[in-house]
């Protein structure tokens, strides 16, 4: 028997209405919720029972095309694939493999099917950032950039376009980490996918957020931007720019910093913008050259503007006196770091005992692509 | 400060940050099933499925009742089968009614009612 597993959610209401589905070999399904199977829907759901939903096999592009708002639900269902038309129950769990049964009645007669005019968007997206992000069902960032080996030709140096996406994606993840609190992803994990590698015009890069929204149609990165957003409101006054980079001190500001300093040392100025969805319109700032060179003039005067307070605890491993390098096993992992300056000294301390070591922690860049490297520096120390 | 009483019991840390409390007059609408609605008409999908596990959805949301800003989503949304033939509810919310966050599409809206808040009085079936 046939089975699909739940990919993501179009319409959401008290629980997922419409969404997309995938079978085992990738090939495209919409379900749509149609109710219990017999009466006193509350009583079957309070005993366990499934609700069961209308499932046809589509074909991409036509997907694609509800999706952004282009064509009504009914008749994405009424021009699905001959024959692929069946019904499914979602037991415990949405995104559990769903069983599907062939519709015995024809899907035109079977009394499922939505009413004509159900469309996900109001209107059709006028701008290309929007309509990504609603044919992809997902956010979307959009980078253009002018380098100066852009001036005479389409191109972009490998370097400088491996630069920019490195540091735009650590900003975006700064970003999450100091709206929601937690980091999104292991460190070194991406987060953003290059979708459309380059458009025509000026160089343009879109990508799409690597991690799906949730059930209720939302992405984390979305609560990120409007931070990052802040950041780049008013890059033409520096003094405004630098009171919003003091209120967001740590590796955020830090983040920001590199990618104005490489901005502004590879001779291009930066435009993004990025949409959701379910948005109107895209959000877009940018920085210019020039004003990125002047930015990193005034925060590199700023005392750790990108250093952040970090207390580890753990077993004491190992401490090394010629370096001053040091190493605690902690829950997470081995934690490496050195004795900040004036910092304490770690004679007297037992290998194999347990400490909380309050440091400060750094990020350096250590190749011109951007890829990090973070270091704690220990401040004070205390056994635990 | 005692904590607020929330008609459905919640997780710790729900609402979420991101939800607002609801400290002015506003008009949201909700899909009823009966009408006049009963208070059955606003159980949590967590209290309707008692069982599911809602991947993708935290249980503070699973906790909480979907209602749209717009009355237009609400109309497009009778157009689903699962949806078709219940009535629109316009609720008028107003301070002491709970919390309210936006969630998902269009004007799609989680909202955290307060114990106290009488929801049913505040409650008026519309022509679809």
């Amino acid at each position: 028997m046939k089975t699909i597993v739940h990919h993501s959610t179009l319409f959401y209401y008290d629980g997922p209405h419409v969404f997309e589905a995938r079978d085992a070999i990738g090939g495209h399904y919409i379900a749509v919720m149609v109710g219990f199977e017999h009466p006193g829907a509350v009583a079957n759901a309070v005993r366990g029972q499934g609700e069961r939903c209308l499932v046809a096999g589509v074909a991409p592009d036509r997907l694609r095309l509800f999706r952004s708002g282009a064509i009504d639900l009914r008749s994405l269902l009424l021009e699905s694939v001959p024959d692929e038309h069946y019904l499914a129950t979602v037991d415990l769990a949405i995104d559990q493999l769903l069983r599907l049964e062939p519709l015995t009645t024809p899907l035109a007669d079977c009394g499922f099917l939505p009413d004509p005019g159900f469309l996900l968007h109001d209107r059709p997206a006028e701008d290309h950032v929007l309509r990504e992000a609603r044919e992809r069902n997902n956010f979307v960032i959009e980078l253009v950039t002018e380098p100066p080996e852009a001036a005479s030709r389409h191109r972009i140096r490998v370097n400088t376009l491996a630069g920019i996406l490195n540091r735009v994606q650590a900003l975006v993840k700064y970003a999450y980490r100091a709206v929601i609190g937690t980091d999104c992803h292991r460190q070194d994990d991406d987060i953003l996918d290059v979708v459309v590698p380059a458009s025509a015009g000026s160089f343009q890069v879109i990508l799409e957020a690597s991690n799906l929204p949730d059930l209720l149609g939302d992405n984390d990165l979305g609560r990120a931007l409007p931070r990052v957003d802040l950041l780049f409101e008013s890059t033409a006054n520096a003094d405004a720019t630098l009171a919003v980079v003091k209120e967001n001190r740590g590796h955020l500001a830090g983040a920001y910093l590199k990618l104005l300093r490489f901005l502004a040392q590879s001779g291009t100025g930066l435009r993004y913008s990025w949409a959701e969805p379910a948005f109107e319109r895209p959000v877009t700032r940018s920085v210019s050259q020039v004003d990125a060179g002047r930015l990193v003039e005034v925060l590199s005067t700023v005392d750790r503007l990108a250093s952040e307070k970090v207390t580890v605890e753990g077993t004491f491993e190992r401490f090394n006196r010629g370096s001053g390098s040091w190493d605690l096993l902690t829950e997470e992992g081995r934690r490496t770091g050195k004795i900040a300056s004036g910092g304490p000294s770690l004679d007297g301390l037992k290998v194999g005992g347990r400490y909380r070591f309050h440091c400060e922690e750094e990020i350096e860049e250590i190749d011109i692509t951007g890829r990090e490297s973070r270091t704690l520096y220990l401040n004070r120390h205390e056994s635990v | 400060m005692t904590e607020p009483l929330y008609r459905e019991s919640l997780p710790p840390g729900c609402p979420p940050d991101e939800a607002r409390e609801i400290a002015s007059s506003a008009a949201v609408f909700r899909l009823v099933r009966t009408h006049p609605p009963t208070a059955d008409d606003f159980r949590s999908q967590r209290a309707e499925k008692p069982f599911q596990k809602f991947h993708g959805v935290s249980e503070c949301h699973a906790r909480g009742l979907s209602v749209f800003s717009r009355r237009e989503d609400s109309q497009r949304a009778l157009k689903l089968p699962a949806l078709r033939g219940r009535s629109i509810c316009r609720v008028q919310l107003e301070s002491g009614a709970g919390s309210i966050q936006q969630t998902g599409r269009r004007s799609h809206h989680t909202w955290w009612p307060l114990a106290e808040f009488d929801i049913l009085s505040r409650c008026t079936v519309e022509a679809a």
